[in-house]
Protein backbone atom coordinates (compact mmCIF):
# COMPACT_ATOMS: atom_id res chain seq x y z
CA UNK A 1 0.00 0.00 0.00
CA UNK A 2 2.90 2.39 0.69
CA UNK A 3 3.67 2.61 -3.00
CA UNK A 4 0.25 4.17 -3.70
CA UNK A 5 -0.38 7.90 -3.48
CA UNK A 6 -3.85 9.02 -2.43
CA UNK A 7 -4.89 12.39 -3.81
CA UNK A 8 -7.88 14.44 -4.90
CA UNK A 9 -9.00 13.80 -8.48
CA UNK A 10 -8.41 16.48 -11.09
CA UNK A 11 -9.87 17.04 -14.53
CA UNK A 12 -6.92 15.08 -15.94
CA UNK A 13 -8.41 12.00 -14.25
CA UNK A 14 -11.74 12.34 -16.04
CA UNK A 15 -11.20 9.33 -18.36
CA UNK A 16 -10.61 7.08 -15.33
CA UNK A 17 -13.51 8.64 -13.45
CA UNK A 18 -15.79 7.98 -16.42
CA UNK A 19 -14.68 4.35 -16.36
CA UNK A 20 -15.31 4.25 -12.61
CA UNK A 21 -18.85 5.60 -12.96
CA UNK A 22 -19.68 3.19 -15.76
CA UNK A 23 -18.31 0.11 -14.02
CA UNK A 24 -20.02 1.08 -10.76
CA UNK A 25 -23.34 1.54 -12.57
CA UNK A 26 -23.01 -1.88 -14.19
CA UNK A 27 -22.44 -3.55 -10.79
CA UNK A 28 -20.69 -6.50 -12.39
CA UNK A 29 -23.29 -6.95 -15.14
CA UNK A 30 -23.44 -5.78 -18.73
CA UNK A 31 -26.40 -3.48 -18.05
CA UNK A 32 -25.44 0.21 -18.11
CA UNK A 33 -28.43 2.23 -16.99
CA UNK A 34 -27.24 5.40 -18.72
CA UNK A 35 -27.46 3.40 -21.98
CA UNK A 36 -30.68 1.56 -21.34
CA UNK A 37 -32.64 4.47 -19.86
CA UNK A 38 -31.48 7.13 -22.30
CA UNK A 39 -31.04 4.96 -25.41
CA UNK A 40 -27.34 5.70 -25.79
CA UNK A 41 -24.39 3.54 -26.76
CA UNK A 42 -21.68 3.08 -24.15
CA UNK A 43 -19.37 5.26 -26.23
CA UNK A 44 -21.97 8.04 -26.26
CA UNK A 45 -22.39 7.68 -22.49
CA UNK A 46 -18.63 8.01 -22.04
CA UNK A 47 -18.55 11.17 -24.13
CA UNK A 48 -21.43 12.76 -22.24
CA UNK A 49 -19.99 11.81 -18.87
CA UNK A 50 -16.68 13.42 -19.86
CA UNK A 51 -18.48 16.62 -20.76
CA UNK A 52 -20.53 16.60 -17.56
CA UNK A 53 -17.50 15.97 -15.33
CA UNK A 54 -15.60 18.73 -17.13
CA UNK A 55 -18.20 21.23 -15.89
CA UNK A 56 -16.70 20.75 -12.41
CA UNK A 57 -20.04 21.05 -10.66
CA UNK A 58 -19.48 20.19 -7.00
CA UNK A 59 -21.23 17.96 -4.46
CA UNK A 60 -22.77 15.30 -6.66
CA UNK A 61 -21.93 11.89 -8.09
CA UNK A 62 -20.85 13.64 -11.31
CA UNK A 63 -18.33 15.91 -9.57
CA UNK A 64 -14.59 15.56 -10.09
CA UNK A 65 -14.16 17.14 -6.66
CA UNK A 66 -16.13 14.28 -5.04
CA UNK A 67 -13.46 11.76 -6.05
CA UNK A 68 -10.24 10.60 -4.46
CA UNK A 69 -7.85 8.49 -6.54
CA UNK A 70 -5.07 6.08 -5.70
CA UNK A 71 -2.08 6.35 -7.98
CA UNK A 72 1.05 4.27 -8.43
CA UNK A 73 4.02 5.45 -10.46
CA UNK A 74 1.81 8.03 -12.12
CA UNK A 75 -0.88 5.51 -13.10
CA UNK A 76 -4.35 5.85 -11.56
CA UNK A 77 -5.24 2.55 -9.93
CA UNK A 78 -8.54 3.26 -8.20
CA UNK A 79 -11.14 5.93 -7.58
CA UNK A 80 -13.97 6.46 -5.13
CA UNK A 81 -16.43 9.29 -4.71
CA UNK A 82 -18.32 10.64 -1.73
CA UNK A 83 -20.02 13.92 -0.97
CA UNK A 84 -22.08 15.63 1.69
CA UNK A 85 -25.66 15.55 0.48
CA UNK A 86 -27.15 18.99 0.06
CA UNK A 87 -23.92 20.84 0.86
CA UNK A 88 -24.16 24.25 -0.73
CA UNK A 89 -27.95 24.22 -0.67
CA UNK A 90 -28.63 22.02 -3.71
CA UNK A 91 -29.52 18.34 -3.66
CA UNK A 92 -27.10 16.15 -5.58
CA UNK A 93 -30.02 14.73 -7.56
CA UNK A 94 -30.89 18.17 -8.87
CA UNK A 95 -27.27 18.90 -9.76
CA UNK A 96 -27.03 15.59 -11.64
CA UNK A 97 -30.41 16.16 -13.27
CA UNK A 98 -29.29 19.62 -14.42
CA UNK A 99 -26.17 18.15 -16.03
CA UNK A 100 -28.16 15.42 -17.75
CA UNK A 101 -30.70 17.93 -18.99
CA UNK A 102 -28.02 20.28 -20.26
CA UNK A 103 -25.95 17.74 -22.18
CA UNK A 104 -28.19 14.91 -23.34
CA UNK A 105 -30.23 15.21 -26.55
CA UNK A 106 -33.96 15.74 -26.37
CA UNK A 107 -34.83 12.22 -27.50
CA UNK A 108 -33.12 10.88 -24.39
CA UNK A 109 -35.61 12.68 -22.15
CA UNK A 110 -38.55 11.42 -24.16
CA UNK A 111 -37.33 7.85 -23.78
CA UNK A 112 -36.53 8.30 -20.08
CA UNK A 113 -39.98 9.76 -19.41
CA UNK A 114 -41.59 6.54 -20.61
CA UNK A 115 -39.32 4.40 -18.45
CA UNK A 116 -39.32 6.47 -15.26
CA UNK A 117 -42.32 4.78 -13.66
CA UNK A 118 -40.61 1.39 -14.05
CA UNK A 119 -37.24 2.26 -12.55
CA UNK A 120 -38.40 4.57 -9.75
CA UNK A 121 -39.53 1.51 -7.75
CA UNK A 122 -35.96 1.01 -6.55
CA UNK A 123 -35.16 4.68 -6.08
CA UNK A 124 -33.81 5.57 -2.64
CA UNK A 125 -33.65 9.23 -1.58
CA UNK A 126 -30.40 10.77 -0.43
CA UNK A 127 -30.44 12.05 3.15
CA UNK A 128 -29.40 15.71 3.57
CA UNK A 129 -26.33 16.56 5.64
CA UNK A 130 -25.00 13.02 5.47
CA UNK A 131 -22.03 11.51 3.67
CA UNK A 132 -23.09 9.67 0.53
CA UNK A 133 -20.66 7.18 -0.94
CA UNK A 134 -20.79 7.11 -4.71
CA UNK A 135 -19.02 5.23 -7.47
CA UNK A 136 -15.89 3.21 -6.78
CA UNK A 137 -13.60 1.14 -8.97
CA UNK A 138 -10.20 -0.54 -8.88
CA UNK A 139 -8.37 -1.37 -12.08
CA UNK A 140 -7.94 -5.15 -12.39
CA UNK A 141 -4.16 -5.13 -12.19
CA UNK A 142 -4.27 -3.26 -8.86
CA UNK A 143 -6.83 -5.35 -7.02
CA UNK A 144 -6.18 -7.06 -3.69
CA UNK A 145 -4.47 -3.96 -2.31
CA UNK A 146 -7.52 -2.86 -0.30
CA UNK A 147 -7.51 0.40 -2.21
CA UNK A 148 -11.24 1.06 -1.92
CA UNK A 149 -11.01 0.63 1.83
CA UNK A 150 -8.16 3.16 2.01
CA UNK A 151 -9.98 5.62 -0.25
CA UNK A 152 -13.15 5.18 1.77
CA UNK A 153 -11.34 5.97 5.03
CA UNK A 154 -9.63 9.06 3.61
CA UNK A 155 -12.83 10.41 2.06
CA UNK A 156 -14.87 9.95 5.19
CA UNK A 157 -12.22 11.55 7.38
CA UNK A 158 -12.06 14.59 5.14
CA UNK A 159 -15.84 14.99 4.85
CA UNK A 160 -16.80 14.20 8.43
CA UNK A 161 -15.08 17.34 9.72
CA UNK A 162 -17.47 19.54 7.79
CA UNK A 163 -20.66 18.00 9.24
CA UNK A 164 -22.17 19.43 12.40
CA UNK A 165 -24.01 17.05 14.64
CA UNK A 166 -24.34 13.33 14.05
CA UNK A 167 -22.05 12.05 11.30
CA UNK A 168 -23.80 9.43 9.22
CA UNK A 169 -22.60 7.65 6.10
CA UNK A 170 -24.85 6.03 3.52
CA UNK A 171 -24.19 3.80 0.56
CA UNK A 172 -26.63 2.40 -1.97
CA UNK A 173 -25.88 -0.77 -3.89
CA UNK A 174 -27.76 -3.37 -5.87
CA UNK A 175 -28.12 -6.59 -3.91
CA UNK A 176 -26.44 -8.63 -6.64
CA UNK A 177 -23.23 -6.77 -5.87
CA UNK A 178 -22.22 -9.26 -3.18
CA UNK A 179 -18.53 -8.23 -2.97
CA UNK A 180 -19.54 -4.64 -2.18
CA UNK A 181 -22.15 -5.75 0.30
CA UNK A 182 -19.61 -7.87 2.19
CA UNK A 183 -17.09 -5.03 2.16
CA UNK A 184 -19.58 -2.61 3.64
CA UNK A 185 -20.80 -5.02 6.27
CA UNK A 186 -17.19 -5.72 7.31
CA UNK A 187 -16.70 -1.97 7.58
CA UNK A 188 -19.53 -1.73 10.08
CA UNK A 189 -22.41 -0.70 7.83
CA UNK A 190 -25.91 -2.01 8.48
CA UNK A 191 -28.59 -2.61 5.88
CA UNK A 192 -31.46 -0.33 6.83
CA UNK A 193 -33.65 -0.37 3.75
CA UNK A 194 -34.40 -2.63 0.83
CA UNK A 195 -36.28 -1.53 -2.25
CA UNK A 196 -37.45 -4.23 -4.61
CA UNK A 197 -39.43 -4.07 -7.80
CA UNK A 198 -41.66 -6.93 -8.83
CA UNK A 199 -41.91 -5.54 -12.33
CA UNK A 200 -39.66 -7.76 -14.45
CA UNK A 201 -39.38 -5.01 -17.02
CA UNK A 202 -36.98 -3.18 -14.72
CA UNK A 203 -34.29 -5.71 -15.60
CA UNK A 204 -34.19 -4.29 -19.13
CA UNK A 205 -32.92 -1.01 -17.68
CA UNK A 206 -31.12 -1.70 -14.39
CA UNK A 207 -28.61 -4.35 -13.30
CA UNK A 208 -30.99 -5.62 -10.64
CA UNK A 209 -34.53 -5.24 -9.34
CA UNK A 210 -33.37 -4.84 -5.75
CA UNK A 211 -31.37 -2.10 -4.11
CA UNK A 212 -30.27 -1.70 -0.52
CA UNK A 213 -29.36 1.27 1.62
CA UNK A 214 -26.50 0.79 4.06
CA UNK A 215 -25.79 3.09 6.97
CA UNK A 216 -22.99 3.68 9.41
CA UNK A 217 -22.88 6.20 12.22
CA UNK A 218 -19.45 7.55 13.05
CA UNK A 219 -18.49 7.54 16.70
CA UNK B 1 -48.40 35.98 -17.40
CA UNK B 2 -49.67 36.32 -13.85
CA UNK B 3 -47.68 34.75 -11.04
CA UNK B 4 -50.66 32.58 -10.10
CA UNK B 5 -50.85 31.22 -13.63
CA UNK B 6 -47.13 30.36 -13.57
CA UNK B 7 -47.56 28.58 -10.23
CA UNK B 8 -50.54 26.65 -11.56
CA UNK B 9 -48.66 25.51 -14.63
CA UNK B 10 -45.61 24.54 -12.58
CA UNK B 11 -47.84 22.60 -10.21
CA UNK B 12 -49.34 20.70 -13.12
CA UNK B 13 -45.87 19.79 -14.34
CA UNK B 14 -44.67 18.60 -10.96
CA UNK B 15 -47.82 16.56 -10.40
CA UNK B 16 -47.59 15.00 -13.86
CA UNK B 17 -43.90 14.07 -13.74
CA UNK B 18 -43.93 12.90 -10.12
CA UNK B 19 -47.34 11.24 -10.53
CA UNK B 20 -48.63 12.81 -7.33
CA UNK B 21 -51.75 14.98 -7.41
CA UNK B 22 -51.21 16.03 -3.80
CA UNK B 23 -48.11 18.10 -4.52
CA UNK B 24 -48.48 21.73 -3.50
CA UNK B 25 -45.74 24.12 -4.50
CA UNK B 26 -44.48 26.56 -1.88
CA UNK B 27 -41.51 28.92 -2.12
CA UNK B 28 -39.47 26.98 0.44
CA UNK B 29 -40.16 23.55 -1.06
CA UNK B 30 -37.01 21.62 -2.03
CA UNK B 31 -36.25 18.26 -3.66
CA UNK B 32 -35.66 16.83 -0.19
CA UNK B 33 -39.31 17.49 0.67
CA UNK B 34 -40.81 15.57 -2.23
CA UNK B 35 -40.69 11.81 -2.68
CA UNK B 36 -39.46 10.68 -6.05
CA UNK B 37 -37.84 13.97 -7.03
CA UNK B 38 -34.62 12.34 -8.20
CA UNK B 39 -32.18 13.30 -10.95
CA UNK B 40 -34.28 11.75 -13.70
CA UNK B 41 -37.52 13.33 -12.49
CA UNK B 42 -35.75 16.65 -12.11
CA UNK B 43 -34.49 16.43 -15.68
CA UNK B 44 -38.00 15.71 -16.91
CA UNK B 45 -39.48 18.54 -14.85
CA UNK B 46 -37.02 21.07 -16.27
CA UNK B 47 -37.63 19.78 -19.81
CA UNK B 48 -41.39 20.19 -19.38
CA UNK B 49 -40.98 23.69 -17.95
CA UNK B 50 -38.86 24.73 -20.93
CA UNK B 51 -41.36 23.22 -23.35
CA UNK B 52 -44.47 24.66 -21.75
CA UNK B 53 -43.14 28.18 -21.20
CA UNK B 54 -41.00 28.22 -24.36
CA UNK B 55 -37.91 29.22 -22.42
CA UNK B 56 -34.38 27.85 -22.07
CA UNK B 57 -32.29 27.67 -18.91
CA UNK B 58 -28.53 27.96 -18.68
CA UNK B 59 -26.69 25.38 -16.62
CA UNK B 60 -25.45 27.96 -14.14
CA UNK B 61 -29.02 29.21 -13.67
CA UNK B 62 -30.27 25.70 -13.00
CA UNK B 63 -27.56 25.11 -10.42
CA UNK B 64 -28.82 28.03 -8.33
CA UNK B 65 -32.37 26.70 -8.10
CA UNK B 66 -32.35 25.37 -4.55
CA UNK B 67 -36.08 25.75 -3.99
CA UNK B 68 -39.37 26.36 -5.74
CA UNK B 69 -39.29 30.07 -4.89
CA UNK B 70 -36.11 30.53 -6.91
CA UNK B 71 -37.52 28.43 -9.75
CA UNK B 72 -40.63 30.59 -9.85
CA UNK B 73 -38.55 33.79 -9.95
CA UNK B 74 -36.36 32.45 -12.73
CA UNK B 75 -39.26 31.21 -14.86
CA UNK B 76 -41.10 34.52 -14.40
CA UNK B 77 -38.02 36.54 -15.36
CA UNK B 78 -37.47 34.47 -18.48
CA UNK B 79 -41.09 34.88 -19.54
CA UNK B 80 -40.71 38.66 -19.19
CA UNK B 81 -37.49 38.61 -21.25
CA UNK B 82 -39.19 36.93 -24.21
Amino acid sequence: MNEFVIRKATTKDIPFLVHTIIEAEKSGTEILSYSTVFGLTELEVKNYLKQMLAEEVENSELSVSSFLVAEKDGVVAAALSAWIEGFGGMSSSMLKGNLLKYFLPKQCFERAAKINNVIRDVHIEYIPNSIQIGAGYVAKEFRRNRLLGVLNKELIESLANTINGEKVIYAQIFTLNLPSMKTYEKAGFDIILTKKSNNEEILKYLPSNEKILLKKVLE
Amino acid sequence: MEKSEVINKLTEIFRKVLEDDSILLKDELTANDVDGWDSLSHMLIITEIERLFQIRFKLKELNKLNNIGNLLLLVSSKIVQK
